[in-house]
């Protein structure tokens, strides 16, 4: 078989899985509900390509895990449901944002970190093999222990001192 | 959780986090007066608000009531309260750093809270929802002390990190010490040779200064006879010659003292930390790394002889070197020894700001480094999928590129170390330079005071000797750094309770039948999460049990729970009636043997792995259960017989072979209660064959616990529970569970067959 003939048969194989798109609605305690055929069911949205594509590739999970509806593009839905997934990704696809790297210092087994976040002063820590992470759209994304997401803006955005802290951990 | 641990976890908290470590005690008189004098049971912290900015307030649980404080806009705080009763679901959103838990009432009413928090508070959380979840099950769980849990949930990720011992660096240092305590003759014969080549050191250049001056200068001035000059020469010369023959012997002295001396302390540490590896439990090995322990019982300890052997006398000597030179350069001319010991000090500075300054380029490099062997460590064990896929090309590319910027980084390295150490250098020369110039006028006499030949030669011949006692002190910090991080990374593991410890006058009965009795027994690794939820069974002496179910149901902690690896955190496992943390551990694991999936094979022979749990077994004990076992055909195949070695995890013999060899030294144990987990769900059909026959004498007039997804090894079984988030959901015989067309096994059994038809 030619390979753009079997790349083709695999897509129309990957495309056939992909569920009909629902309606979405946010109720009162801030869950997502997706119908679809008359049936509500609580779901969770969750990106696929959560830092090069943050906006597509919408996954609705329900509370098994199970996929409900695959969205590539909010933009296909009504404006009803794109609002309410909006809101809703803004909880679910929550990091915190350094602003400002104040001080990294380096102990024992971690490294501690001081940052000043769009969401306010945060001490955290890392372990000591953990680096931050590139990010394909530029900047770069920090694990702490407990498992909180920090995102560092590109090297060129941040202050001279907030760049001087951090010049051993990235490129 | 014991004082020290609660204490640690605190101490934890309030260093390392930006938020309290404990609930605030005037909010909680306030939460615990607005409940109506009914106490806080568990609470978190609530670390984002509505608007997912960082924020402060509390989520409190009391027996009727929950309570919410929110940081009231003049100070104070605002306490919302909903009643228990009111909630009728409890539901938590998970995202990437924010859960949102929802208390709902009604349905179709607004929710009742709404709360948000970053992965930081999840834990402390989970406990409350999970106790609130629990009780409108009608279910009641176990509830701690909120304090503890609190601090446990919060301080547990950070814990779990790194090696937190308390106390300070200081602490630490005089703990270790503390190891030299047994070899203290040693220590003070190595101290003393140390001490005398750092006395010796400084004779030669005294002496070279008299000869010039008293014998030399003095007999071209024909101040003295030659005869005489030439006599009182070949005693200083014999006077140098004995310094340095002595500082070489006392050099001997303190290097073989001190080295020995490292040894044995590392011995003992060695001895101490591995000892206390196999009292600790399992769940400490689960929390760290097996890399990371391995490295404390190896690289550390050695770490530590380094320090110990040569650090602590080369960190005080080299001080007591600076300090006598500076003394005797000063006595020998005040001014030109200011000259060269003022700046002493500020050349320490430099060399510790220097070695402060390449940390940074070395964690660049360390980074660097890191991805260059993430590559090796990916594409080596998976180069046959390397392969598979035609990514040779790729691969190389990806390493050259990290090699490069490792390179580039390493070179960077040597860019500032090797511009320092010259500049350095130069420095002490300028000074050196400078002591000339200073010299100069008065050797030659056109200033006063008059400096002798003599004198300055000694002075030079004891500048050069500062060079080292510098490069010491100033690297001391570094030195200490890397000592205490070890010593830190030791005492974490010696300091570590074990969670299963005996009583203090444990039972040991005459004998044991067998009986297995679980009595409304509750676990869970995590507070929030448990395993097992009031499970009760009585197994009598004998009884064959197969244990089935899904995955994560629970199957492999109650056989942890029986082999007394974890105690219950409610109820009791009991053995023939008596409480299992009453019976000595040593005693009662000597009569329970263990069958894994993956059964562990030590480096050694076949027969010693057989012999593992009875060293003392004869050889035709030995062969008497590899007989047993089906493995006395194979291992005789093998041209070392039972002499063969196993390499490491017994990677040269077949899954088949290493079970039926696990299933020798488990019958050899002769175990009256016994654990099969997995035991044949990696081999094919005639090996399973061959196993089930091994297992089918194995069992015989013991009592069994099987765990097997494989339903077909368990037909042998007296009685089968199905295991389901943590309960049994069903028990009884294969036929009775058969003939229930509900029943949970029977699916299972029924999907199993449909598949083996289907294959």
């Amino acid at each position: 078989m030619l390979l753009h003939e079997k790349s083709r048969s695999s897509s129309a194989r990957i495309a056939a899985q992909v569920v009909e798109r629902p309606r979405l609605e946010r109720h009162s305690d801030g869950s997502l509900v997706a119908w679809q055929g008359g049936e509500a069911t609580p779901v969770r949205p969750v990106r696929c390509f959560p830092w090069s594509r943050p906006g597509a590739y919408i996954s609705l999970r329900d509370e098994r895990q199970r996929e409900v509806a695959l969205i590539h593009d909010p933009a296909e839905l009504d404006p009803g449901s794109r609002a309410a997934l909006e809101q809703a990704m803004a909880e679910a696809g929550f990091v915190l944002q350094v602003l400002r790297v104040v001080e990294v210092d380096e102990e024992l087994e971690i490294r501690t970190w001081k940052v000043e976040t769009r969401q306010g002063a945060r001490t955290f820590q890392t372990a000591r093999d953990e680096w931050p992470r590139p990010l394909p759209g530029g900047g770069f994304l920090v694990r702490d222990v407990a498992g909180d997401l920090y995102l560092i803006p590109a090297n060129g955005e941040l202050d001279a001192r907030s760049q001087r802290a951090l010049w051993a951990f990235i490129d | 959780m014991s004082t020290r641990a609660r204490q640690r976890d605190r101490e934890i908290i309030d260093r390392y986090t930006d938020q309290p470590s404990r609930l605030p005690a005037p909010l909680r008189a306030e939460i615990e007066h607005s409940f109506g004098d009914r106490p806080v049971e568990l609470y978190c912290h609530i670390d984002l608000d509505a608007s997912l900015n960082l924020a402060e307030s509390w989520l409190a649980l009391g027996p009727e009531r929950v309570a919410i404080a929110t940081r009231a806009p003049g100070g104070g705080w605002d306490i919302a309260h909903i009643e228990r009763s009111r909630i009728r679901e409890v539901r938590e959103n998970s995202g990437l750093s924010c859960h949102v838990l929802s208390l709902l009432g009604l349905a179709g009413d607004p929710p009742l809270a709404v709360v948000r928090y970053t992965h930081r508070q999840r834990r402390a959380a989970d406990a409350i929802r999970f106790v609130l979840q629990q009780s409108l099950a009608e279910r009641d769980v176990p509830v701690g002390d909120g304090d503890d849990e609190y601090a446990d949930a919060v301080a547990g990720p950070i814990r779990e990190a790194q090696a937190l011992v308390a106390g300070t660096d200081t602490a630490i240092i005089l703990r270790l010490l503390g190891y030299l305590r047994p070899y203290r003759r040693q220590l003070a014969v190595g101290m003393s040779a140390a001490a005398a080549v750092t006395g010796l050191s400084l004779i030669p250049a005294y002496l070279a200064g008299y000869l010039i001056d008293r014998v030399v200068g003095r007999a071209q001035s024909g101040a003295i006879a030659r005869d005489a000059a030439a006599q009182i020469a070949l005693v200083c010369v014999g006077a140098i010659a004995t310094a340095y023959a002595l500082r070489s012997l006392f050099t001997w002295v303190r290097l073989r003292f001190m080295a020995y001396i490292g040894e044995y302390v590392a011995r003992d540490l060695r001895t101490a930390i591995y000892e206390h590896l196999q009292l600790l439990s399992l769940s400490f090995f689960s929390r760290k790394k097996t890399g990371s322990l391995i490295t404390r019982v190896t690289s550390d300890t050695d770490r530590l002889w380094e320090f110990l052997a040569f650090g602590i006398v080369d960190v005080s000597l080299s001080a007591v070197m600076l300090i006598g030179l500076g003394t005797v350069l000063i006595s020998v001319d005040w001014r030109l020894g200011l000259v060269m010991t003022l700046p002493v000090p500020l050349l320490c500075a430099f060399i510790f700001l220097h070695g402060r300054r390449l940390e940074a380029f070395f964690l660049r490099a360390w980074r660097r480094w890191s991805r260059l062997t993430d590559v090796v460590s990916d594409t080596i064990p998976g180069i046959r999928v390397v392969k598979a896929f035609n990514q040779e090309d790729s691969e190389r590319r990806r390493f050259a590129e990290r090699n490069l910027a490792a390179m580039s980084q390493f070179n960077e390295i040597h860019q500032v170390w090797t511009r320092f150490w010259p500049a350095l250098m130069l420095g002490i020369h300028c000074l050196t330079v400078a002591v000339w110039v200073l010299a100069l006028p008065r050797l030659i006499g056109a200033s006063a005071p008059q400096l002798s030949a003599g004198a300055f030669v000694s002075f030079l011949l004891y500048s050069t000797m500062f060079v080292g006692p510098i490069e010491v002190i100033g690297q001391m910090a570094r030195v200490m750094n890397r000592a205490t991080s070890s010593a830190h990374r030791i005492f974490e593991v010696l300091d570590t309770e074990p969670e299963v410890v005996d009583r203090a006058e444990p039972v040991r009965p005459a004998s044991l039948d067998g009986r297995v009795t679980f009595d409304d027994v509750w676990f869970g690794y995590d507070v929030a999460r448990p395993v097992i939820r009031a499970m009760s069974f009585d197994v009598a002496p004998g009884e064959m049990v197969g244990l089935v179910g899904a995955s994560g149901g629970g199957k492999t902690t109650i056989a942890n729970l029986i082999a007394r690896f974890y105690d219950p955190v409610a109820g009791a496992v009991r053995i023939d009636g008596v409480d299992l943390r009453e019976l000595d551990t040593g005693w009662y694991r000597r009569r329970v043997g263990m069958v894994l999936q993956e059964p562990y094979l030590f480096h050694g022979t076949i027969a010693d792995n057989i012999r593992y749990g009875l060293p003392e077994a004869s050889l035709d004990q030995v062969i008497g259960a590899a007989r047993t076992a089906n493995a006395h055909d194979f291992v005789c195949r093998l041209s070392h017989g039972y002499e063969t070695i196993v390499g490491e995890r017994g990677q040269t013999l077949s899954g088949g072979e290493r079970q039926r060899i696990s299933i020798a030294r488990a019958l050899l144990h002769d175990p009256r209660i016994l654990i099969l987990d997995e035991a044949t769900s990696s081999v094919d059909t005639e090996t399973e064959r061959r196993i089930e026959e091994a297992m089918h004498r194995l069992i015989a007039g013991r009592t069994v616990f099987a765990i097997a997804h494989r339903l077909s090894t368990l037909r042998r079984a007296n009685r089968l529970f199905v295991i389901e988030e943590g309960r049994i959901s069903e028990s009884g015989t294969h036929g009775a569970l058969m003939a229930n067309p509900e029943s949970t096994y029977r699916r299972l059994v029924e999907l199993q067959r449909e598949l083996r038809q289907a294959v």
